[in-house]
């Protein structure tokens, strides 16, 4: 077997030779061109492949074959970080989340697409039409400057999920309206409007004991009002404190007004320290591991999809699990919303929120073969007919005909949801010094949210780390 | 040593130690112990044949029968071999058809490179090992403990220059590759624990031997190595135990074909976007504890029988 | 050994194949120049022949002048100096330079990587307060293993029926992955799913939160450590047990020596040398722990050892050199450690251990 494979790798590094040696001179005889990429391993990426195997046809000529590697998300980081920092050399295509960007392109492994963007029409058609917001937070590097490198992969955002045979009973809706002289919601229309306020009355109404009355049957275990990311691991607590701290008009540190702006004042801001407060205060109408600060993405699910929670926050992108009744419980009793937002003077809601999913991006070892065949696969793939196909089957597209087709909202039932929130989509950073930020910040926010230190002295310790390490990198003066 | 039988020993058990007879009643509370201790791994077990959506449920369903109405209803699951059949063959997005997951080539992957490293660094080992005992070099304590240096620092550190090696010299991603960094990876308690077997041998008998004619070869195959089996036995037992579960260097340094199951099972510990897929990973789980399991079951009988040789230490 | 007549050693440029020197000097010229004027991917090979050369040459020398031992060891130095040795080294020396893997560029620092894990006002308290729960965990580890395995073994050192059967189910945990054995133990401790939390709600009627706190956190992970490694213990400590030669035993009886002193000097000396190395091992091992942590508590709660926090350096970050700065300082304390361990047990060897 070992031989075998030796045999193989031994053919592609010479069809790789060949394909360097043939693509200079510009020939135009068909070859076997093969797309090495890294994938995280979920539902949005084996759409993409099966897609691929099945329609794409290079307009070429060249065979043109997709290798995926799709490793398992917990791993994917890791393993993505070790071949490119390792000279490796492996990957021509690469999934990255839009934070990693500046890591990888001061590193010198992804590469600058504005040439090949400008070289192709229609690609650069596509990238137009493509939402403002999305394309500046997965692809631009500095931030929000005219420098491309990625292509939206997944575009991923946070949305309610509720539980309507709870939210919807007469009896729950009269008791509401009593406690609260408030509309219980019950529509995906009337989630939209759901500020942090009536957040709140939701999460402090049903919380429940086992065997207490909920929506007309006696509770079988301990239920719980809401729920959304509060944990230690990756970014499950800086997601949520940026909504707020968004929302309520503070900011975080600001890359793009790099070098004049500051962290210290700016990150811990009294605003901050309100917002931040408010998120915290919300914990007590969540399930008990949110005090263990082990409250991630997946583990709120996993709550809401076993039934102990009326209302969780959280991506759309692990949205197909819930509707599947052979993982959840609740499958036929869901309803979608706007995620949670503050309602200003006007009475408007502002529904600010931290962007999430991720573009993918080309290595900068690429042969012009490749670059070609890698262009050629994308504009088949940010084509108006596959992206609604990708859609059809799960997906999410940054596409504007796409996503204000008709059509797309009947695909999935948070589609309404989503598309109506693009434009309320904020990003954090995309600097070098993204993963030491996020460590520090997450580090500090486990401590608040655990009980071990005040929103104060945690804002203060973020800020003060933040204002130190940057001026040290330059990106603050 | 019935003239002392006392009443805990007519109950069964027996205080003196050694390899002595006991009872019933030592197994009865052998038993129990056990089997508080198996819990965790039963439950892994017991989860692997339930729905995930059963999986978390409160109170637990721990049974899959009623017992003849013995058992309420809530405590009882019904059994199911889907995650079995999941771990080789399942739809990776809502609706699609199933394909492979991959996992047989895993499995073959695994029972591959753990056996035929765990074996080499046996060989290996042993011989230096035996060389340590008996032919001393200078600084004989000085190589040992820099042997066992190698073991003291976490795998991460040296996981650059590895890949980097590995990308020059063409091993990434082959079995060559990762057999040699798992032999090595094993040599350094082998050769510890083998020496420390060796050590406890009488010299007597070698001499002995050897006065009589016995070349060194001989020695060493004829009456050293059969005095260590229980040595082998549990040197090779935990060998494969750790290259078996051994999980960074697989992460970074096998590729799609060579890829072995601890890599894998990620895919159910954040599966597709799902989370925890607790059946699904209890069933890769309990699957990838069978060979090592009967392995260990099977050289259980040289662990035990010891040393055969009626030696006095030194 | 038998006096054999051995060859003289041959004189510095004799081209026998048993002259290490020469191959040696020939080696070091040859491979200094491919690194000088050949491309990288055919020097790295020409500096591997060179090296396989005098490994040669030292086997050869080694085999006609009869060093048994150093043929003996040979394979086994080879295998760690090219997989393990080798790489340790790298890092050795990364961790005197400013690189990090994501970047291009490497400078020589000296020893400033070191100082600023040590002495930095900003990283080392993070640094000594994590090496201070690392050390808390391998006491609290260790011990509980070394204990709980100790008894298992004393339970298991007599023959009864069923042992066999019995032995196995022991054994099995440690035959888990950490992987999965960590996820379900999160799995046991969730207070809303938990298992351990559903029995004490039998009781106290209220969710059992155990991980909300720093004692049930470390209490937590460390039961899990020691359930999957009391088993090594046990094995080793059991081998040990076995060992003992039955008649020992007799003889002890028909002297009517107590049990505890019948223990000392004829159990003990049997089990002392495979303690130290369940001891030895156990202890490496748990200055390394990182995995059961990222599970179950993300470093939360007064949980972060030194060998997470090395992950998040080395890998998250990039930051090669610091983090190489940081295991070797790891290193540092675990040797002194273990030469701690083997001086002691080196000490009681040379005392008289039993009669």
């Amino acid at each position: 077997m070992t031989a075998i494979t030796k045999i193989q790798g031994l053919a592609t590094a010479a069809g790789f030779a060949l394909a360097l040696a043939v693509g200079g001179a510009n020939s135009a005889s068909a070859e076997d061109v093969v797309l090495h990429m890294a994938v995280p391993d979920w539902p949005p990426t084996r759409i993409m492949k099966d897609m691929f195997d099945k329609e794409y046809k290079p307009t070429s000529g060249n065979k043109v074959t997709l290798d995926v590697d799709f490793i398992p998300w917990p791993d994917f980081y890791t393993r993505v970080n070790a071949s490119l920092t390792s000279g490796e050399k492996k990957y021509n295509m690469a999934v990255s989340d839009s934070q990693w960007l500046g890591a990888f392109i001061e590193g010198g492994y992804f590469r600058k697409i504005n040439d090949l963007i400008d070289a192709d029409k229609e690609l650069k058609k596509a990238m137009d039409g493509m939402h403002p917001i999305v394309l500046n937070a997965y692809s631009t590097y500095p931030n929000s400057t005219p420098n491309y490198y990625g292509f939206p992969q997944f575009p991923d955002l946070l949305v309610s999920y509720a539980r309507k045979d709870i939210f919807c009973n007469d009896d729950e809706q009269k008791n509401f309206k009593a406690k609260y002289n408030k509309k219980l919601p019950c529509t995906g229309e009337e989630f939209d409007n759901v500020d942090w306020d009536l957040f709140g009355n939701i999460g402090e109404f049903f919380m429940r004991k086992k065997g207490e009355m909920l929506a007309g049957k006696p509770a079988d275990d301990d239920f719980y009002g809401v729920a959304f990311q509060v944990g230690k691991g990756y970014d499950f607590s800086t997601t949520s404190v940026h909504t707020f701290v968004w929302q309520a008009g503070g900011d975080i540190w600001d890359e793009t007004k790099a070098p004049n702006g500051h962290a210290m004042g700016q990150v811990n801001s009294d605003v901050a320290v309100k917002a931040l407060n408010h998120m915290l205060s919300f914990i007590k109408y969540m399930p008990p591991v949110a005090k263990t600060g082990t409250m991630d993405i997946f583990k709120s699910d996993e709550l809401f999809r076993a039934g102990k929670v009326a209302l969780n926050v959280d991506w759309i992108g692990l949205g197909e699990a819930s509707l599947d009744p052979k993982s959840s419980k609740v499958a036929d009793k869901l309803v979608f919303g706007m995620g949670p937002g503050t309602k200003g003077a006007d009475g408007k809601i502002n529904h600010t929120s931290q962007i999430g999913g991720q573009p993918f991006v080309l290595t900068t070892w690429n042969t012009d073969v490749i670059n070609k065949e890698a262009v050629g696969f994308v504009k088949w793939w940010l084509s108006k007919d596959v992206q609604m196909e990708y859609a059809s089957k799960g997906g999410q597209s940054a596409i504007k005909e796409v996503y204000t087709d008709p059509k797309y909202n009947t695909f999935r039932p948070w589609n309404r949801a989503w598309a109506s929130q693009l434009d309320w989509q904020k990003d954090m950073w995309h600097i070098p010094q993204f993963f030491e930020i996020l460590t520090q910040q997450q580090d500090q926010y486990d401590l608040a949210i655990t009980g071990k230190q005040d929103a104060k002295a945690t804002l203060d310790n973020v800020a003060k780390f933040q204002e130190d390490l940057l001026k040290n990198a330059g990106l603050i003066k | 040593m019935s003239e002392t039988a006392s009443m805990w020993e007519k109950l069964g058990f027996r205080k003196a130690s050694g390899v002595s007879e006991a009872g019933w009643g030592q197994t009865l509370f052998a038993g129990l112990i056990s089997l508080i201790y198996f819990l965790p791994v039963l439950l892994i077990i017991i989860t692997s044949f339930k729905l995930q959506t059963e999986a978390l449920a409160i109170p637990p369903k721990f049974i899959p029968t009623h017992l003849f109405g013995l058992i309420p209803d809530a405590y009882v699951f019904t059994p199911t071999l889907e995650n079995y059949t999941s771990v080789f063959s399942r739809s990776m997005t809502a609706g699609a058809a199933a394909e492979n997951t991959g996992f047989d080539r895993y499995f073959f992957n695994s029972i591959v490179i753990a056996s035929v490293s765990v074996f080499l660094a046996l060989i290996i080992g042993t011989l230096a090992a035996f060389g340590f005992s008996r032919y001393p070099l200078k600084g004989n304590d000085t190589y040992l403990f820099v042997i066992l240096t190698t073991r003291m620092l976490p795998a991460i550190v040296v996981i650059i220059p590895v890949i980097l090696m590995f990308r020059i010299t063409g091993l990434s991603g082959s079995y060559l590759g990762i057999i040699m960094l798992y032999t090595a990876f094993n040599l350094p308690f082998t050769i510890w624990m083998m020496k420390s077997f060796f050590d406890e041998l009488s010299l007597d008998v070698e001499d002995a031997a050897r006065l009589d004619g016995s070349s060194d070869v001989k020695v060493f195959f004829k009456i050293c190595l059969p005095q260590v089996i229980a040595g082998l036995a549990a040197t090779f037992v935990f060998g494969l135990i750790l290259t078996w579960n051994e999980f960074l260097f697989a992460l970074l340094l096998t590729g799609v074909d060579t890829r072995t199951v601890p890599v894998g099972m990620s895919q159910a510990v954040a599966g597709g976007g799902i989370g925890v897929l607790w059946g699904l990973l209890a069933a890769i789980e309990t699957l990838f504890l069978i060979p090592v399991f009967f392995v260990t079951f099977f050289l259980q009988d040289h662990l035990l029988r010891g040393v055969t040789f009626g030696t006095v230490k030194r | 050994m038998n006096p054999i007549t051995t060859a003289p050693p041959p004189t510095l440029f004799t081209p026998t194949p048993d002259n290490w020197k020469l191959a040696i000097m020939i080696g070091l010229i040859v491979a200094v120049l491919a690194m000088i004027l050949l491309p990288p991917a055919v020097s790295f090979w020409s500096v591997g022949a060179m090296a396989a050369m005098v490994a040669a040459s030292f086997v050869v020398n080694a085999y006609r002048r009869y060093y048994y031992g150093g043929l003996l060891v040979a394979p086994a130095i080879a295998v760690l100096v090219v997989m393990n040795i080798f790489p340790l080294l790298w890092s050795l020396g990364l961790s005197f330079f400013a690189y990090q893997s994501n970047q291009q560029t490497i400078r020589f620092v000296g020893l400033a990587n070191y100082i600023k894990v040590l002495a930095d006002e900003l990283k080392a308290p993070e640094n000594w307060a994590n090496l201070t729960n690392t050390a808390m965990f391998v006491v609290l580890t260790v011990t509980t293993q070394m204990i709980m395995g100790f008894l298992l073994a004393l339970m298991f050192a007599k023959q009864f029926p069923l042992r066999k059967y019995l032995l196995i189910l022991v054994l099995t945990p440690m035959m888990l992955s950490v992987v999965a054995a960590g996820v379900f133990f999160s799995y046991y401790y969730d207070p809303t799913f938990g298992l351990l939390s559903y029995f004490i709600r039998i009781f106290s009627g209220q969710q059992f939160i155990l991980m909300d706190n720093k004692a049930g956190a470390v209490a937590g992970i460390v039961f899990a450590d020691a359930w999957m490694w009391s088993p090594f213990v046990m094995l080793l400590v059991l081998a040990g047990l076995v060992s003992v030669p039955k008649y020992l035993y007799e003889a002890a009886a028909i002297d009517r020596v107590s049990g505890w002193r019948q223990f000392w000097s004829i159990t003990f000396p049997y089990i002392r040398g495979l303690l130290m190395l369940a001891l030895l091992f156990r202890t490496i091992e748990a200055f390394k722990m990182a995995d059961l942590v990222i599970l179950l508590t993300k470093g939360g709660n007064g949980t972060m050892t030194i060998s997470y926090h090395l992950i998040r350096i080395a890998n998250e970050q990039n930051k090669t050199s610091e983090g190489a700065a940081i295991s070797y300082v790891m290193l540092f304390i675990v040797i002194v450690l273990t030469n701690l361990y083997l001086y002691i047990a080196n000490r009681r060897t040379v005392e008289p251990a039993h009669e």
